[in-house]
């Protein structure tokens, strides 16, 4: 119990003492987030919307398989891009390891099946009503199709919500692909990894706390586009 | 009345893979009359008024809409079809979109690229449905009742001055009040852009107030005007070259022998005649006991519309207001209907 | 639906910004380093790394590892130099050609602990005795299972001992995690572990002074733990930064860095001794 109430304190110090490794973590944090967030959004929302509102053969069983890839260990994706940008590897001549964007584009290839996944959902749960209704006001189908995708916006957000977790939480990609590089590419998530590893738990649960400050105020400013759109 | 034809239909034909759902050889819908259509659940009212709406396509026959012949060619799209004229439906279940009421409405508008004077028209509509455009507009589509959800929806389609106002079970969850709202709606829509109106509906009351003419719809085939019986059921010959239909309460009913295989007898209303008293010597065959139900009478009309129930028939019946008067008629009474074989004739 | 769209480009534009500083690509020269978590645990690097940036204005990066990656990393290219202390395997990597210029630069030393009832009456003996007694008493034994220095050296104690590796007995705990952790377990257990005397010294630290686990056989010539550098061979990966990795090899053997080796001190402790020939 101890080490809660003194990461408490820890927290506040460091945060309030605006310590430089700290606020390095969180911003590495940022950086690599904004990336995968925003390139898994481009690439999902597309994917999951045709996906959803179209039928076609083997549609279930892709589905089921972009569920199922909602279950990938972190570690796996990091060892299977790791394979992909190691200088050995395909991509290795891209120097990609140990880099932000590296570790940018791995973390979008974990969370792009949240995203497609569940905005595919979003969008086969339309209401059946939904296609007649903007029919019966003179939509075509592109226009029907368009509608579609504002009208799943809730679920949308939800995703990119879901996935945005997902991507600051993790930790099995970031220490493989970005090494966990002091200044460089240390997340918070991969130096609460270090710290415990080191026994430093008290550390360890401040850092905790301040991801999850962090992950608060960006979900706060989600709930309040939200309300907005 | 002599308005252009809008809709000339012909051979139409819609199955569901084992039996036909719809089956029409011919239906002729005029410019600005408002037509109803009654039948049981199933019997093919909402297939019918969804291919009226361009929203469904027919499987056989032919539809003529405003000069152009509109086939059961897969290869045409909805929008092919419509082809300039406003068709719109409001469907038997409210669907609002996820946006404010303004943006519900005008989402009609905007889907045609229309920009001018939006929120006049949005208005406007509101008003023609009996809502308060500043009290509403600004609402969210989820801070509406039941009620007015429904009118919203009809406001989004009224925005587009519509051609044709289709409706399919517009009073079904609605209380009277907004039923009688409903009515005065589609007569003002009926007098500002001269709309042609079909309504599918059970509520034969709300209707007769409403539409200009009525028809029935029985397992996907119109059957004329609502002013006919029809008497389905098992028909067997019986001596003396008649056939007979037995009712759940022994009574019989008999007719002239069906020219072919169909089972259905028409019986038309002004043949049946009503006695307060069991007759003792008529030529009629069929002399049977029921209880009336409803009287009604209309505005413009001499004549005075009973509903008798007759063992498991309900039969309508037609009769002046001054023969009404004369029986001293009350429902809830038991009465005679009589009427004669040859009256019946068969679908 | 215009808001919607802005809030996309907003997006784009967000994650765009968020590249480009990074594309400020190694301007200034870096060395990329694979080493051991327990060598970066003890803050040598942290201490050193800075003084080599200002003695060869080249930034020393490095990646913590266990020291199976660390010396996978070397052979894949991934980094340019190593510094870790598992000497046969080092043997092995420089033998099948990935690493080249090994030179030994300093020592430390690994302790077995136990706690301080000593089941097993391990004390002041020497290694190969001491593991003979707990082999025979069965008492609990706590390895990092993990292939790191430390578990290469622990397996290396065993066969030395001439007794075989112990896998499946039920006083053998393969704990497959870092040394801290193991010797929490350890503690857990009551048993004895081989660790590293850096971390010991942490973990005496973290427990006031006064630790359940203590220091019970030390000092044998078995218990050397030889740190090194190597650098990775640039016929197998050309891409690798050659020049620096030789740069930093000259500095940290050399008499002046060696002497900061030796004054490095962990919690108030000498951790290491110099030894570059």
């Amino acid at each position: 119990m101890g080490y809660i109430a003194e990461g408490f304190a820890t927290a506040i110090k460091l945060l309030v003492r605006g310590d430089p490794e700290t606020y390095s973590a969180v911003f590495t944090t940022l950086r690599i987030s904004s990336i995968s967030i925003m390139a898994a959004l481009v690439i999902g929302i597309p994917l999951g919307f045709l996906l959803g509102y179209y039928q076609f053969p083997g549609k279930r069983q892709i589905h089921a398989v972009v569920d199922t890839l909602l279950a990938l260990p972190t570690v796996v994706v990091g060892l299977f891009v790791y394979v992909l940008i190691s200088r050995r590897g395909p991509l290795g001549r891209l120097g990609l390891l140990f880099t932000i964007p590296g570790i940018g584009i791995a973390q979008t290839i974990l969370i792009l099946p949240i995203v497609i996944a569940l905005i595919a959902t979003a969008v086969s749960n339309l209401d059946v009503r939904f296609r007649r209704t903007v029919l019966t006001l003179g939509a075509g189908k592109k226009r029907t199709a368009v509608t579609a995708l504002y009208e799943s916006r809730y679920g949308v957000i939800a995703a990119a919500i879901a996935a945005y977790g997902r991507a600051i939480g993790e930790v099995g990609v970031s220490m493989m692909i970005g090494g966990n590089i002091k200044w460089h590419t240390r997340t918070i998530t991969t130096a609460i990894a270090l710290e415990t590893g080191k026994g430093q738990f008290a550390m360890g649960i401040a850092l905790g706390l301040v991801l999850l400050l962090f992950a608060f105020v960006i979900n706060w400013i989600l709930q309040i586009i939200k309300r907005k759109i | 009345m002599n308005n252009p034809i809008l809709y000339e239909i012909k051979d139409l034909k819609r199955s569901n893979g084992e039996s036909f759902v719809l089956d029409i050889p011919y239906l002729k819908i005029e410019q600005g009359t408002s037509y109803g259509i009654v039948g049981p659940n199933g019997s093919g009212k909402s297939t019918l008024l969804r291919i009226l709406a361009f929203i469904d396509k027919q499987d056989e026959g032919t539809i003529r809409f405003n000069r152009d012949v509109l086939s059961d060619d897969s290869a045409e799209t909805n929008e092919d079809r419509i082809k300039g004229s406003t068709v719109t439906m409001l469907l038997q279940e409210t669907y609002l979109l996820k946006r404010s009421v303004f943006e519900n409405i005008a989402y009609g508008l905007r889907v045609r690229g229309i920009r001018n004077n939006i929120q006049e028209r949005v208005h406007e509509s509101l008003r023609m449905v009996g809502l308060d455009p500043v009290a509403f507009v600004h609402r969210k589509w989820s801070e509406l009742s039941g009620g007015e959800a429904q009118r919203i929806a009809l406001a989004a389609r009224l925005v587009l001055k519509p051609a044709v106002l289709i409706l399919d079970e517009p009073t079904a969850s609605v209380d009277r009040e907004s039923a009688q709202h409903i009515k005065e709606t589609i007569g003002e829509v009926r007098r500002k852009y001269k709309t042609t109106i079909i309504i599918a509906t059970h509520d034969l009351i709300w209707l007769h107030e409403v539409s200009d003419e009525i028809m029935k719809m029985h397992e996907g085939r119109l059957m004329g005007s609502a002013e006919e019986n029809f008497i389905a059921g098992a028909w067997s010959p019986a001596p003396d070259g008649l056939w007979s239909t037995r009712l759940s309460d022994g009574q019989c009913i008999v007719a002239l022998r069906p020219a072919g295989e169909q089972h259905i007898a028409l019986l038309d209303p002004a043949n049946i005649i009503i006695t307060t008293e069991r007759p003792n010597h008529v030529s009629a065959q069929n002399i049977l006991s029921g209880r009336l139900m409803h009287m009604y009478t209309f505005e413009h009309s001499e004549r005075v519309r009973l509903d008798v129930q007759v063992s498991n028939l309900s039969l309508i019946c037609s009769i002046t207001r001054k023969a009404a008067r004369l029986l001293d008629l009350l429902p809830g009474m038991n009465v005679w209907v009589v009427f004669k074989a040859s009256s019946l004739q068969w679908q | 639906m215009q808001k919607l769209c802005a809030a996309f480009f907003l997006l784009l534009l967000a994650g765009a910004l968020a590249l480009f500083p990074v594309t400020g690509f190694a301007e200034e020269p870096v060395l990329r380093m694979a080493t051991t978590t327990s060598t970066d645990n003890t803050g040598l690097l942290d201490y050193l790394a800075p003084v080599f940036q200002r003695d060869a204005g080249i930034e020393l990066q490095w990646v913590a590892v266990g020291t199976g990656k660390a010396l996978a990393l070397g052979m894949n290219c991934d980094v340019d130099i190593l510094m870790v202390h598992a000497p046969s395997a080092e043997m092995k990597f420089v033998n099948d050609g990935y690493g080249t210029d090994r030179r030994e630069i300093m020592y430390n030393d690994f302790v077995i602990i136990g706690p301080r009832t000593d089941p097993a009456g391990i004390k002041g003996k020497s290694v190969d005795d001491a593991l003979n007694r707990i082999l025979k008493k069965g008492a609990f034994f706590a390895s990092r299972g993990d292939d790191s220095g430390t578990n290469k050296k622990e397996t290396s104690l065993w066969k030395a001992a001439g007794l075989g590796i112990p896998d499946r007995q039920n006083w053998y705990i393969q704990t497959g995690q870092g040394m801290l952790a193991t010797i929490t377990i350890a503690e857990e257990r009551d048993a004895y572990t081989l660790t590293d005397r850096g971390t010991y010294i942490k973990y005496e630290v973290n427990n006031g002074g006064n630790p359940p686990l203590i220091i019970l056989v030390e000092g044998d010539e078995g218990l050397k733990n030889q740190y090194s550098v190597i650098a990775v061979n640039r016929e197998k990966c050309p891409s690798v930064k050659y020049g620096y990795a030789l740069k930093f090899i000259e500095w940290i053997t050399s008499d002046k860095t060696q002497k900061l080796i030796g004054n490095f001190t962990m919690l108030g402790k000498k951790l290491f001794i110099p030894n570059a020939r």
